[in-house]
């Protein structure tokens, strides 16, 4: 195990520690977006997720892309409807192999990535005896807060391999829950509009995510009384259309495409805090000529609120 | 003398006996569909001056407050409190708390 890995887990093992001993608490909602986490208000919710992501292209570079980031995200309801929320990447490694005239390289980096701020506004509520459904707009920025001007000894480095892009993004779309006591799905539909910045811009991008979680335990709530712990099996899905970066005048043509990604998972939900882990795998794929695309991303992390 | 004195002794025992249990509250609240649900709704109306206890039954949707001796609960305390922590309150009713009885 490498030191990077080490220093990865370490704050996951303290956090987790902390959560675990007794600190108020979350609940269900997706684990691989942040959109539909529920927030009461005058309240936080604190996600933290540690991220392994494994990505590959074809083509004679033959590109491998292995990913090791904490994920926190921040949410606050300001009232019973509108809550916002802050999400800060920290890259504890962001590793690129690569085939070049040289022979196969490596090249990596670290660091703080770009901030996420987004505001949900619930517009649409319809509470029933043991569920409820809701619909909510949702908008936000990420700003240019990671590096992108990191070098290594082979020069800059590439602008996939930063920990930022250097430009403002945008992005809206709508996010909306369906809840029993059974079981729960969340979708939600975003458009990202990636800005510009010395002569680069990732393509903007279209994605579509949704999760059921469902109880498995207790397999029923009759005769039980009180409020027990739940244990949601998880189903989520995830199709993401990328366009091509923008680089100089022209455009990458071996960046973006189209990518369906499966994630199976676990979600243990406390009345103060919950654990939760999936594994994101490709189910079909589509890229734009030698794109990267996802090999396998496995989330693990915890939620409360206070 | 002596049987009115005791009547009225015995009518301040049953009094206090009954301000001693508290006042308990049982609120249906519609939208609550997990733990972390019910614990939102608990911080809550905990947060109401005078709740003593509150514990939810998820299965039923129902809320059970007890209050402090000689607290009431008024319903649109109960009603904002839910509001507050996202969830709408469908019944209201008060209930007598039986002795011994636990809420956690």
């Amino acid at each position: 195990m490498t030191n990077k890995w080490c220093a990865m887990i370490a704050p996951v093992m303290v956090t987790g520690a902390f959560v675990f001993s007794g600190a108020p608490a979350t609940h269900a909602a997706p684990n691989t977006f942040n959109t539909a986490l529920p927030v009461a208000q005058g309240e936080f919710i604190w996600r933290e997720q540690a991220v392994f992501r494994e990505r590959s292209s074809g083509g004679p570079r033959d590109r491998d892309v292995s990913i090791v980031a904490l994920a926190s995200a921040l949410g606050y309801g300001v009232n019973s409807r509108l809550a916002v929320f802050g999400v800060m990447p920290y890259f504890f490694g962001k590793a690129l192999d690569v085939t070049t005239p040289m022979g196969r390289i490596n090249r990596d980096t670290d660091g703080f990535g770009d901030v996420t701020a987004f505001a949900r506004y619930t517009l649409y509520k319809n509470d029933f005896t043991g569920g409820t459904f809701r619909i909510a707009p949702v908008a936000g920025v990420t700003a240019p807060t990671g590096d992108d001007d990191e070098t290594d000894r082979f020069g800059r480095l590439p602008r996939m391999l930063q920990t930022g892009d250097g430009a403002w993004d945008g992005f809206g779309g709508v996010v909306t829950t369906y809840q029993t006591l059974q079981y729960q799905v969340d979708a939600q539909v975003l458009y990202r509009e990636n800005g510009r910045h010395d002569g680069f811009a990732r393509g903007d991008e279209a994605r579509f995510d949704a999760s059921l979680q469902y109880r498995v335990w207790p397999a029923s709530l009759e005769n039980i009384s009180g409020t027990p712990g739940f244990v949601y099996a998880l189903l989520e899905a995830n199709l993401a259309d990328r366009d091509r970066n923008d680089v100089g005048s022209g455009v990458d043509q071996n960046s973006g495409g189209t990518q369906w990604l499966i994630a199976p998972g676990l979600q243990y939900l406390g009345r103060r805090w919950i654990f939760e882990g999936t594994v994101q795998l490709p189910a079909a794929s589509n890229p734009h000529g030698n794109a990267l695309e996802d090999d396998a991303i496995v989330r693990i992390g915890f939620r409360r609120n206070f | 003398m002596f049987k009115q004195l005791l009547l009225l002794l015995a009518g301040l025992m049953f009094g206090m006996s009954a301000l001693a249990a508290g006042n308990q509250y049982r609120l249906g609240v519609k939208g609550v569909a997990c733990p972390y649900c019910a614990y939102g709704v608990e911080k809550h109306l905990n947060k109401v001056d005078g709740v003593e206890n509150v514990s939810v039954d998820i299965g039923d949707s129902v809320v059970r407050v007890t209050m402090a001796e000689g607290a009431t609960l008024p319903e649109g305390k109960a009603r904002t409190a839910v509001k507050e922590a996202g969830f709408t309150l469908q019944s209201f009713s008060q209930a007598e708390a039986k002795l011994g009885e636990s809420n956690d």
